[in-house]
């Protein structure tokens, strides 16, 4: 297993990749499988700090929403190089994580989740009331990034493979880490940070590490955003948002890199299903937290491992 | 950078919880290759002068040097990477990971990519050290065993080696008997003792059982209501009668 | 740990106005309100809380989220997400220091005082108070003395959830009802504690003391979403400047 790249995630991106060709793929449902995958790699960049160390944050829309803002405001005056809004979306949430992620790993358990909140909060009143930034409407209008002079992405086809491609790579980014030396040591934390300070490892700069990893995965996600949807608006970075990034994470079951990005595809299906029921949503997105928290907690993914675990166990 | 081979020196270490005066003007010294003792009845402060040392709180009062180096008030952290390890009373692992892995990530705290950004893609290969730790206390075939699956004696061991694969000088013991019946105890004296003396490791013990302290001593200190009341070779502990007194007179065993 | 006592909080105030709604009391409702949201916290940690006690406090964390999200939701649902107002059950108010003090403030001055003595009197001096911080610091050996734990916690969860609903309802007169305000509150609060210094009481008093009074001050020369980001900003610098808060305890710092 030298290579992150197992055959059957291969396989998988391959099969995404293909996708686009076969018959029934209309816009509309490019555009879904976009988002199904968009948000399916934040909820995978989320597991590295929920699931892998332990941490819940509640303030990962602010991340997304910047990363989203840093794309339009540069797409808005004209700049539409991708490779660009890719950056300035890095160095803002690298600032901006850095600066939530030295406060918030000073405390532990609700104290650090309330910590990313309030600073999410605080980026949400900013953005929306601030009329530089368009105020409660955001920025719209935006025209098509460009990934060299002449090639725009432009199609909701063209979008979705931007998407695919970014995925595969924030997969291995993932996957690399989860398993080096540095992903040991947040495994580590997890399960009993104080030892692991009397083991000699400075546990506050690995969670400061993972959380700045996991920001900027998600920053670049958000900057993706603009070039599907023409807008960037302060909704992006609402706290409901971080709220649904956590139950993708839970659905698709903590700690598995993959349950969260199957369980951002079937949250954004589920959501498309009910947007019928537009003001019952709220309602039914909590439910569905606690039912999951108390019944299914390890997720689809998770439950199947321990069902396969079960099996193994119980050979001879 | 040690004086007459001296590794440790607590001088005159006080620590007070608020009213509470857990430590009053404690001393001791541990020099290189001792096997010292600390004992006392029950909150005589044991724990916490184990947890001043190592950097959990700072002393009120005094200081601490460990190999000529002033460590008072460091982080644990720090201390541990200085080469001062600890085991902890109420077993302290890693429990949703296997055994190996708990010993793992202690090891691979010395490997040169810890605390560097290669440790982001590097998997350092610590198996020889994890698996020699594992065997030399029998826990080699229960390497891929959840740690919190372990039985107690076992996970007292996983606690030691643990401490032992951070390359340690000196290690703080805090009652690695604790909880053991008396065949495991035994068992665990005699190992603890071998790897002291196969890796050349200074030891300082908390113990209320006194068959090991006698066993495994070279000195042994008593501590009662947070004050040093005696120190020397065992034998004349035992017959110490202030420390006679403290554990008869009132307090518990 | 609960993400949802805000809404509990925002429960207080809700029921305060169904309360009144029902009886025209304000005083009736200062009853019916807290005993209601007692109930249904003590409901909801049965239910949802208790089975989550065994596990990593990272689930109890998720969990009460999606809780405050569905309290949040329904209130919405059955009252509307406009701002709705109680009027002060106690009208005109008083000259004092030279300026006009308004009567239901001066009111809530002195229950409000009357409140936290009681609660500090009940954790230090009646056995049942003792009983409630044994059960935080040692549940296992307070379970071995024979205690009903499980009670224990199911009583203080709707204990502190009741106060929280007392809160909500004294506070609505000045602050208006609406959805939002748990999340708000439980914010606001929060700064508070980081302020005071966890495991402080005393310090949460000083620290409220602090950000009230800023609050007050600021809201003359900015908009309320500034106010926040200040108050905010506030924390960041004592954060910075004295991590453990004004009476923070070593160690006490989770």
């Amino acid at each position: 297993m030298s290579s992150p790249l197992s055959l059957r995630a291969a396989l998988v991106f391959a099969a995404l990749a293909l996708l686009p060709l076969t018959p029934w793929m209309s816009k509309y449902y490019l555009l879904l499988a976009f988002d199904a995958l968009l948000f399916g790699a934040v909820a995978m960049s989320l597991d590295l700090l929920i699931g892998y160390t332990g941490l819940v944050s509640f303030g990962h829309a602010a991340f997304f929403g910047l990363g989203a803002y840093s794309a339009a405001v540069l797409l808005e005056r004209g700049v539409t190089s991708l490779w660009l809004s890719l950056g300035l979306a890095v160095v803002i949430v690298g600032l901006y994580g850095l600066l939530v992620s030295y406060f918030a790993t000073t405390r532990r358990g609700i104290y650090f989740a309330l910590l990313t909140l309030i600073f999410a909060e605080v980026v949400y009143t900013v953005f929306r009331y601030t009329q530089a930034f368009g105020g409660s409407d955001g920025i719209q209008g935006l025209p098509p990034p460009s990934l060299a002079p002449g090639v725009l992405i432009d199609t909701p086809a063209r979008n979705y493979y931007l998407v695919v491609v970014y995925l595969f790579l924030a997969y291995l980014v993932c996957r690399t880490l989860v398993s080096s030396h540095f992903g040991r040591v947040l495994a580590a934390i997890r399960e009993n940070e104080d030892r692991a300070r009397f083991l000699g490892y400075d546990v506050q700069r690995y969670k400061m590490g993972v959380c700045m990893i996991s920001a900027g995965l998600t920053g670049l996600a958000g900057a993706l955003y603009p070039g599907r949807a023409a807008y960037a608006t302060p909704d992006l970075m609402h706290w409901s948002i971080s709220g649904e990034f956590l139950i993708m994470v839970m659905i698709g079951g903590l700690g598995t890199l993959v349950g969260p990005i199957i369980g951002g595809a079937f949250f954004i299906l589920l959501q498309e299903k009910v947007s019928s029921y537009v003001q019952w949503y709220s309602i039914v997105v909590g439910l569905v937290l606690v039912f999951i928290v108390l019944f299914v907690p390890k997720g689809l993914l998770g439950f199947r491992g321990a069902l396969l675990q079960g099996l193994r166990r119980g050979t001879p | 950078m040690s004086r007459n081979g001296v590794l440790l020196q607590v001088e005159g270490v006080s620590k007070s919880f608020g009213a509470l005066a857990a430590l009053t003007d404690v001393s001791l010294t541990v020099s290189a290759g001792e096997v010292v003792s600390v004992i006392g009845p029950n909150g005589a402060g044991k724990s916490t002068l184990f947890n001043v040392i190592t950097g959990l709180h700072g002393p009120t009062r005094g200081r601490v040097l460990f190999d000529g180096q002033v460590i008072t008030g460091r982080a644990p952290e720090a201390v541990n990477r200085l080469g001062l390890a600890k085991t902890f009373q109420i077993t302290n692992v890693f429990p949703g990971i296997s055994v190996y892995e708990n010993v793992r990530v202690a090891a691979q705290s010395r490997t040169p990519e810890a605390g560097r950004f290669t440790s982001l893609w590097r998997r350092p290969d610590v198996d020889t050290t994890v698996m020699e730790l594992l065997v030399a206390f029998g826990l080699g075939g229960r390497r891929d065993e959840t740690a919190q699956n372990l039985s107690h004696g076992e996970q007292r061991y996983l606690e030691i080696c643990l401490a032992l694969a951070t390359n340690p000088t000196l290690l703080l013991l805090d009652e690695p008997t604790a909880g053991m019946t008396p065949g495991e105890t035994k068992d665990a004296t005699a190992l603890i003792r071998r790897m002291a003396l196969a890796r050349g490791l200074t030891l300082l013990l908390i113990e209320h059982d006194m068959s090991v302290v006698m066993g495994i001593s070279d000195r042994v200190a008593v501590l009662h209501f947070g004050q040093k009341i005696a120190e020397g070779p065992p034998e004349a502990i035992r017959n110490n009668p202030a420390v006679i007194e403290a554990y008869l007179g009132g307090a518990d065993d | 740990m609960n993400f949802a006592h805000g809404e509990l909080y925002m429960f207080g105030a809700y029921a305060g106005i169904a309360a009144i709604g029902l009886t025209g009391s304000f005083w009736l409702a200062l009853l019916a309100a807290p005993l209601a949201v007692g109930i249904l916290g003590a409901v909801t940690e049965v239910a949802t809380l208790r089975p989550l006690y065994r596990r990593e406090p990272l689930y109890g964390l998720i969990l009460t989220f999606g809780l405050a999200m569905v309290f949040r939701e329904a209130v919405r649902q059955i009252w509307g997400g406009d701002m709705r107002r109680i009027l002060p059950p106690v009208e005109g108010s008083t000259p004092l220091l030279g300026m006009t003090y308004p009567n239901y403030r001066l009111f809530l001055l002195v229950f409000a005082s009357a409140l936290l003595l009681g609660i500090w009197l009940f954790f230090t001096r009646t056995r049942a108070g003792i009983i409630v911080r044994a059960a935080v610091q040692d549940a296992e050996m307070l379970d071995g003395l024979g205690v009903n734990v499980p009670r224990v916690f199911t009583l203080t969860f709707a204990g502190s959830a009741a106060l929280a609903a007392i809160a909500g309802l004294l506070l609505a007169p000045i602050f208006t009802v609406y959805p939002q305000m748990g999340v708000e509150m439980i914010l606001l609060a929060f700064i508070v504690v980081i302020l005071g210094g966890m495991g402080s009481m005393g310090g949460s008093v000083v620290a409220a003391f602090v950000i009230g009074i800023a609050q007050s001050l600021l809201t003359l020369w900015m908009n309320p979403q500034r106010v926040a980001i200040a108050i905010f900003g506030i924390m960041i610098v004592v954060l910075i400047v004295r991590p453990r808060g004004f009476f923070g305890r070593e160690g006490v710092l989770e």
